[in-house]
């Protein structure tokens, strides 16, 4: 399981950052590669290239404002959720993407 | 600096959310990080209204992006009482991070050592050893070290 995610939020100095951290640190206990990609003050960092999301067998978009360069994603089903869900319990979340996902 | 000792304080007493954040701004202002209380105070409260800065485990991290921002800068308190703070895991608050940017900070690094503590406060070993530390000292080696 390959899941690239974006994290981004309204000010882009705290949640941003710490639901990346949040996402690396679950995926990691769940046994799931991932790359985060953070737009945050400090701008993108991390990016996702193109070939990386086609590559994804899961995109998840943690933000609460529009992520940048979306149209990379455009093939892909997304699954959008609030920073702050992330923050507080990101192996939920995943565990709920992938599940979707295998539903589909 | 972004982390400075005279930005720490340690066994604040205000009881409610909105005179920490007056409080902790006050001391921004009184080292030169901030020209106006006021106009800090009331973007950070705004920003409160969005999106709880309650991020669980005890931790809040409320923020303002700024021109009354001189600087980047972070204002670390541990409080006296566990206090509300609509927090999403529904537990009160103790230990406290207050940052401020400006709307253009040219200095990455300042930005760079916010967003690291920001990713270490989902570190429970780092939290854990914010909680005990005791001293000024203790509190700029645990903040140093990330």
């Amino acid at each position: 399981m390959k899941i690239v995610a974006v994290t981004a939020c309204p000010t882009g100095i705290a949640h941003t950052y710490m639901a990346a951290e949040a996402l690396e640190r679950a995926a990691k206990s769940l046994g799931y590669s991932i790359k985060v990609e953070t737009q945050g003050s400090i701008g993108i960092e991390n990016k996702i290239s193109q070939k990386e999301a086609n590559e994804a067998d899961l995109v998840i978009f943690a933000a609460d404002v529009a992520v940048k360069e979306e149209n990379r994603f455009k093939d892909k089903a997304i699954f959008r959720v609030e920073a702050q869900k992330v923050i507080k319990n990101a192996k939920a979340v995943i565990e709920e993407a992938v599940n979707q996902l295998k539903n589909k | 600096m972004v982390i400075d000792q005279n930005l720490i304080v340690l066994n604040l007493k205000s009881n409610r959310k909105e005179e920490v954040i007056k409080e902790l701004a006050e001391l921004a202002f009184a080292q030169g990080k901030i020209t106006s209380v006021n106009d800090y105070v009331q973007t950070v409260l705004d920003r409160e209204k969005l999106f709880t800065t309650g991020v669980g485990n005890g931790i809040a991290i409320p923020h303002g992006k700024t021109d009354s921002v001189k600087e980047s800068m972070m204002v670390f308190a541990k409080l006296n009482q566990q206090i509300e703070w609509e927090s999403l895991d529904g537990k009160p608050v103790d230990l406290v991070f207050l940052l401020g940017v400006p709307e253009k900070d040219a200095n990455d690094l300042h930005l760079q050592i916010l967003s690291r503590i920001s990713r270490k406060l989902m570190d429970d070993t780092f939290v854990d050893k914010l909680r005990r530390s005791q001293t000024k000292d203790e509190v700029m080696d645990i903040l140093n070290s990330i």
